[in-house]
């Protein structure tokens, strides 16, 4: 594993931040944690496949940094700044709670990986890439469901969308780029109206409280 | 050319909503776009037809007999709700209500999911084909939103981060297609095209593209409207303005639809043609007519309670895709039949509901006295939807059940008769009521206008010709694209 | 026997107190005080052991009993702690679990001693000290097993002897986080802040304090003298695993170790300047957190 130092430490780094998330209220500091998991997740490219000397993993990392580690975090500050909300509402699953689901899923995870046998460039040693990729698009569904304030549910889907990252950079090296772009953009634009549409709830509400929004039923 | 035309022409348009002058040149130039792009869309599909499948952009666009199909379906759906938004939109604009703000982000984003849509039908690359479906959500969001009130933003929010989430598992699913793919031996640029995928389909490893379907189907079964992921069809239909709403039911969820069908014949494919990919749809679809059917039976409101017999009916062409055989060419036609008489129930309730000033059924009573138009376009309509002979949808209902006796699937056969009674008796309660029943508000009665008339009574006649009489060139349109999703025709 | 396997406990019985003495230097040196000697604990332990004990009458053999077992346990416990790279004076396969349980007894001696007198303070500290070493165990064990997994060994003196820069270099990340993991539950064990706060007057927020308030002159002696022994065992583990000098020479091993001790005593100085204690009820996550990083990095190891 000796080569293997770098992607560990994304790794290791990826669920730390996964489980940090699980257990954190502030969502300042939620906002910041999601944000350095984007960074890290973002690496991936170029440590796997920077020695091949193509321009493609680089202009990928730094497009994914840009976007995860200054772009997001700076519209979902805003969100919180305009609505005024500094701690996460007690969410329907404890924190504490939280955590240990969040460690179930990365042993699920685990699991799918060795029933999997999946194909494609998957290094000997990285064969945890994918499970950790699957446990972080697990814990993001989770922080969607189980929690209330809506900055929450968008920080979710961001992580959902590190862990299919993580997947798709590890198991297929050679999706066209402008696929990867496309990808990129939707994200950004999802995550840009998502946080549009919780300033409006804002406003409209004077909270960001999602569960509080049942009127529609039935 | 053609192909290239299609896509460059509403964002065009939506530019052009942008700066215009006022909310009523927004609204003119959304009605006269729309109905132009229509025809652009009609003629490209019928040239395909003619000729054979069309290439562009080295092999990324592509328009074969399926796309050709859907797309004249968008066309037809598309147009027809850009007129009915003028009118629509008339009483508002008279009151004010519409800012100019508000009718500019209206027009920008129906261009912009046309857009969308018109990218998803015509791309080869499977992974375009998904960022095109991200987008339609993207863009449809603030559609729903065009007045900004707290019910809207709840269904705009539920709407956004359900399928949101639901499109990432797609990407999932497509990332797993590429992963099984790879021993293909492909090169990057065609990894993901579907016409190299659908030659070599038994060659695809079946493992991961197993799992790849599983993902594919919860994920754009969530953006089609499957139970059990359709929660945020309801409220997303119901909140939304009646032209956006018609676009919604009648084309954006068959796009979804039309991703699954794209994946169908590769995943069949790949495990050797032994229906495994057909069965889970047939599981979804039947989920989803049993689940709309107890929901349509207790609803009150219009919208929702069209919005149910969307997720019944996209239930029912999922199922007839997962029989294959008949099933697949009564499912494709059941997505015209059904894009039209939704389009029609939309446009009745929406005007109706701008008469009584709700969408309460109860309030709505006695509509086809006061208002013959549109209580007959929406008492038509429901009737059309619930499968009363001699209208089309009844027809392709049938057609799905012969395929159902053909593959001796008997337990879907008698579950999907059991849903469709039921929403029978449910829906004609309702739709008798809202027709003769005694009269409980007062209506605000629009003038109505040609185009009105035009629109209802079109509807009605289309269904009830298809019901009766196959068009030549319809039937050989769909056994040419059955035959590309996979079933004998 | 080899001369050199005295050095780890004669080093840990002698010097143990000192740690106590860096740790509050460093403390005063933040607040911009003088500070103690650092000396200082050596004088409180020989003025307690020249005074005489007073034990209520509402206690039994079990209250005089607690400190000297704790004393005791925790000094076995010593037996088994390599220093670095030198191996311990007991070892065998298995005595991580021996050493893990011999802290488990002097606990247990030390809580049922405080349940003795019973007062309601001792009571309530004797509950949190048993709930949160009941979370940190865990944590613990499993660093440890991961260790073991990578190390092949079952012993203490083996698993810290066999840890090199080399594994440093191809299992960094997994190791880093057994290191973080050790640290929480050394702070949690040795009621060092963030857990609890030893320089606390308020019985109702001790945890560990509280449970010493009744003992007097030799008692207090020993169980404090045990806290430090404590600190110094587990220390040992986390300096042994983060300091991997493992050269031939016994004292170039034996200054890298010492070395790491003091700079491991001056972190627990600027752990305790610079954060305040946590909310009782916000330990638990902090411990389950620890567990958490323990088991990514037994599965980082695995995998």
């Amino acid at each position: 594993m000796n080569d293997g130092a770098g992607p560990d430490a994304v790794l290791a780094l990826l669920i730390i931040t996964d489980l940090l998330l699980l257990g954190s209220s502030r969502l300042r500091s939620c906002i910041t944690i999601t944000a350095l998991q984007g960074v890290v997740v973002s690496l991936l490219p170029v440590l796997l496949h920077g020695a091949e000397g193509a321009v493609r993993p680089w202009i990928l990392t730094g497009g994914s940094m840009i976007l995860k580690g200054a772009v997001f975090p700076w519209l979902l500050l805003r969100v919180l700044r305009e609505s005024g909300v500094r701690r996460e509402v007690e969410p329907f699953v404890g924190h504490t709670l939280s955590v240990v689901a969040g460690v179930a899923a990365l042993m699920f995870s685990i699991w799918v990986g060795t029933q999997l046998n999946l194909p494609g460039p998957v290094a000997p040693n990285q064969t945890l890439m994918v499970p950790a990729g699957l446990a972080t698009l697990l814990i993001g569904l989770f922080l969607i469901v189980s929690r209330r304030t809506a900055v929450t549910q968008v920080l979710g889907y961001i992580v959902v969308e590190n862990g299919i990252y993580t997947v798709g950079v590890t198991l297929v090296g050679g999706v066209p780029m402008l696929v990867e772009l496309g990808v990129l953009m939707d994200v950004f634009v999802a995550v840009f109206i998502m946080s549009i549409a919780a300033y409006h709830i804002s406003r409209e509400f004077d909270h960001i409280d999602v569960d509080q929004l049942n009127q529609l039923r039935g | 050319m053609l192909l290239w035309a299609l896509l460059i022409l509403p964002p065009v348009l939506a530019g052009t909503c942008c700066v215009a002058r006022s909310a009523r040149r927004v609204l003119l130039l959304a009605s006269v776009g729309g109905a132009g792009w229509a025809a652009l869309a009609g003629a490209t599909a019928s040239a395909a037809y003619a000729s054979g499948p069309l290439f562009a952009a080295r092999g990324w666009l592509y328009l074969d007999a399926l796309s050709a199909y859907h797309l004249a379906v968008l066309g037809l759906v598309f147009g027809a709700s850009s007129v009915y938004a003028w009118g629509y939109f008339q009483g508002e604009l008279a009151d004010g209500t519409l800012s100019l703000r508000s009718a500019r982000r209206f027009g920008a984003l129906w261009f912009g999911s046309a857009a969308a849509m018109t990218a998803v039908l015509l791309s080869n690359n499977l992974g375009l084909m998904w960022v095109g479906i991200e987008a339609t959500t993207l863009l449809t969001a603030f559609l729903i939103c065009v007045h900004v009130t707290p019910l809207s933003l709840e269904a705009m929010w539920k709407y956004l981060v359900v399928c949101s989430v639901g499109v990432a598992f797609a990407f999932v699913g497509t990332l797993l297609v590429a992963a099984s793919a790879q021993r293909l031996g492909l090169d990057a640029s065609e990894m993901l095209l579907w016409t190299r995928l659908r030659e070599s389909a038994a060659l695809l490893a079946p493992g991961p593209m197993k799992l790849a379907f599983l993902f594919l189907l919860v994920g754009y079964g969530t953006k089609a409207g499957l139970a059990p992921l359709h929660s945020w069809l309801p409220d997303a239909h119901s909140q939304a303005p009646a032209p956006v709403s018609a676009l919604f039911s009648g084309f954006m969820l068959n796009t979804a639809l039309y991703c699954l069908m794209r994946y169908l014949p590769l995943v069949e494919g790949a495990t050797g043609g032994t229906g495994w990919g057909g069965g889970l749809l047939v599981v979804f679809g039947i989920l989803s007519i049993l689940l709309a059917a107890v929901f349509i039976v207790f609803q009150q409101d219009g919208k929702r309670l069209l919005a149910y017999h969307s997720v019944e009916h996209i239930g029912i062409i999922a199922l007839g895709l997962g029989l294959g055989g008949i099933g697949t060419f009564a499912a494709l036609w059941h997505t015209l039949n059904h894009a039209v008489c939704k389009a029609l129930a939309f446009f009745s309730v929406g005007r109706l509901g701008q008469m009584y000033g709700t969408h309460d059924l109860g309030r709505m009573a006695g509509a086809m006295r006061r208002s013959p138009v549109w209580g007959i376009g929406f008492f038509g309509g429901v009737l059309a939807l619930i499968g009363v002979a001699p209208f089309a949808i009844f027809m392709s209902e049938f057609q799905i059940l012969r395929a159902a006796a053909a593959a001796h699937a008997f337990v879907a056969l008698t579950l999907f008769l059991l849903g469709a009674g039921i929403v029978f008796v449910g829906a004609l309660r309702h739709a008798m009521t809202s027709a003769w029943g005694e009269e409980v508000c007062e209506p605000k009665l629009q003038p109505g206008g040609v185009a009105d008339a035009v629109l209802v009574f079109g509807a009605l006649a289309l269904l009830l010709l298809l019901g009766l009489w196959m068009p030549g060139p319809l039937r050989t349109a769909l056994e040419q694209a059955a035959l590309i999703v996979g079933g004998r025709p | 026997m080899n001369w050199t396997v005295v050095i780890p406990p004669a080093a840990g019985l002698l010097l143990a107190p000192l740690l106590f003495g860096v740790i509050n230097r460093t403390k005063a040196l933040f607040a911009g005080r003088h500070g103690q000697p650092l000396l200082q604990p050596y004088f409180d332990l020989g003025k307690l052991l020249r005074k005489g004990a007073t034990y209520s009458r509402t206690t039994t053999w079990v209250f005089r009993a607690g400190p000297i077992v704790g004393l005791s346990a925790t000094a076995t416990a010593l037996a088994l702690t390599p220093m670095g790279g030198l191996p311990a004076p007991v070892r065998f396969s298995g005595d991580v679990l021996l050493f893990a349980y011999l802290l488990c007894l002097a606990r247990f001696f030390t809580v049922i001693a405080a349940l003795d007198t019973g007062s309601s303070f001792e009571g309530m500290g004797a509950s949190r000290e048993v709930l949160f070493s009941a979370l940190a165990e865990p944590a613990l064990l499993l660093s440890l097993a991961a260790v073991a997994r990578e190390t092949r060994t079952l012993s203490l003196s083996g698993m810290v002897g066999s840890v090199s820069a080399g594994t440093w270099l191809s299992q960094g990340p997994a190791l880093a986080l057994v290191a973080v993991a050790l640290g929480v539950v050394l702070l949690a064990e040795n009621a060092r802040i963030p857990v609890d706060d030893p320089t606390t007057h308020l019985e109702l927020t001790m945890i560990h304090e509280v449970m010493l308030l009744d003992h007097g002159g030799p008692d207090l002696a020993f169980a404090l003298y045990g806290a430090m022994l404590k600190l110094w065992v587990l220390g040992a583990l986390l300096v042994g695993l983060a300091v991997p000098v493992r050269s031939g020479n016994p004292l170039v091993g034996a200054g890298a170790f010492l070395g790491g001790m003091v700079v491991l005593a001056m972190l627990i100085g600027v752990v305790e300047s610079s954060m305040a204690r946590l909310r009782l009820l916000r330990v638990p996550k902090l411990l389950v957190g620890a567990t958490a990083l323990a088991v990514l990095a037994l599965i980082l190891i695995l995998g």
